[in-house]
């Protein structure tokens, strides 16, 4: 039998699990610890940890039902660190953040979250606010990609700007 | 007079939130994290009361003391959105000022609290308080 190993850099996570709340704020301390010690940097640290929590509160309440789990993967390069969470979803999710992602990088950072927050204030229902917030907050940049009904949104943090 | 009898403490989930008043002021301490699904099936009808309460009393002023409070979900922060909203639609003499007290050290709050000041900068104070 041979083993096959894929190289991965020093400071690199990969999580996959139930769809499950409760492990959310589980997963953000551990992100924030693993990254306080590999970049050796709090804030940083604190917003990869907040972009990873806000990820999978969204990952958690439209992923599909029919799929048992989501990953998660934060991996520091030379440039950047990229935390990507993986999820099953239906086709009217999908539209529906495709349709966001459009409108939030139709603008400032902050002009956009002011707005979405005084939107959100006046309807029911879910903020959608975590995907503005994880680039106005942290400076991430966000990419979207689906396959085969999998969504993998990236939050993307570029190491220069530390 | 101290009368933090007037509206009891919350204790839910990982979040602890204990008010007072005193002299005129509402001080309103939060420590914990904020990170349930639905904050704001507990947050807006507390910040309601606690909103009828400041009224009620014609309290000048509302302190939020966030200092403590180590994480806050999306969701959450939209409970303060809300409240901050309501606060906008009053009027004088029926008014008081809001003020959200934060730490720079945290990052979260340093980038959201100031932010959620503008929202109605005639009514919402944010302010830096360390240590």
């Amino acid at each position: 039998m041979t083993m096959q190993i894929t190289p991965v850099s020093a400071d690199y996570v990969e999580m996959r699990f139930g769809p499950r709340w409760t492990y959310i704020s589980c997963v953000r301390k551990f992100v924030a610890s693993f990254f306080m010690i590999g970049l050796a940097d709090k804030e940083r640290a604190e917003q990869v940890s907040m972009a990873a929590s806000e990820l999978l509160e969204n990952a958690v309440k439209y992923a599909s039902e029919e799929e048992g789990y989501l990953k998660i993967t934060i991996a520091k390069g030379q440039s950047e660190v990229d935390v990507c969470v993986k999820n099953k979803a239906e086709p009217h999710h999908i539209n529906t953040l495709r349709r966001e992602l459009a409108l939030i990088h139709a603008g400032q950072p902050e002009q956009v979250y002011l707005r979405k927050m005084e939107e959100a204030a006046m309807t029911e229902g879910q903020s959608r606010l975590g995907l503005i917030r994880i680039i106005y907050e942290a400076n991430a940049r966000l990419r979207l990609e689906v396959n085969d009904g999998e969504v993998s949104i990236h939050a993307i943090f570029p190491l220069e700007q530390m | 007079m101290n009368s933090s009898s007037q509206i009891a403490p919350l204790y839910a989930e990982g979040l602890n939130i204990v008010p007072s008043i005193d002299d005129g002021v509402m001080r309103i301490k939060m420590s914990g994290t904020v990170e349930m699904r639905d904050p704001g099936d507990l947050l807006t009808p507390y910040w309601n009361k606690i909103d009828e309460k400041a009224l009620e009393r014609s309290l000048r002023r509302v302190e939020v003391d966030l200092r403590d409070l180590s994480f806050m979900n999306s969701s959450g922060i939209l409970t303060l959105v809300r409240w901050i909203t309501k606060v906008k639609t009053h009027t004088a003499p029926k008014s008081y000022q809001l003020v959200l007290q934060y730490d720079r050290n945290v990052t979260w709050q340093r980038t959201s609290i100031p932010t959620l000041a503008k929202l109605a900068p005639a009514v919402v104070v944010s302010t830096e308080i360390n240590g």
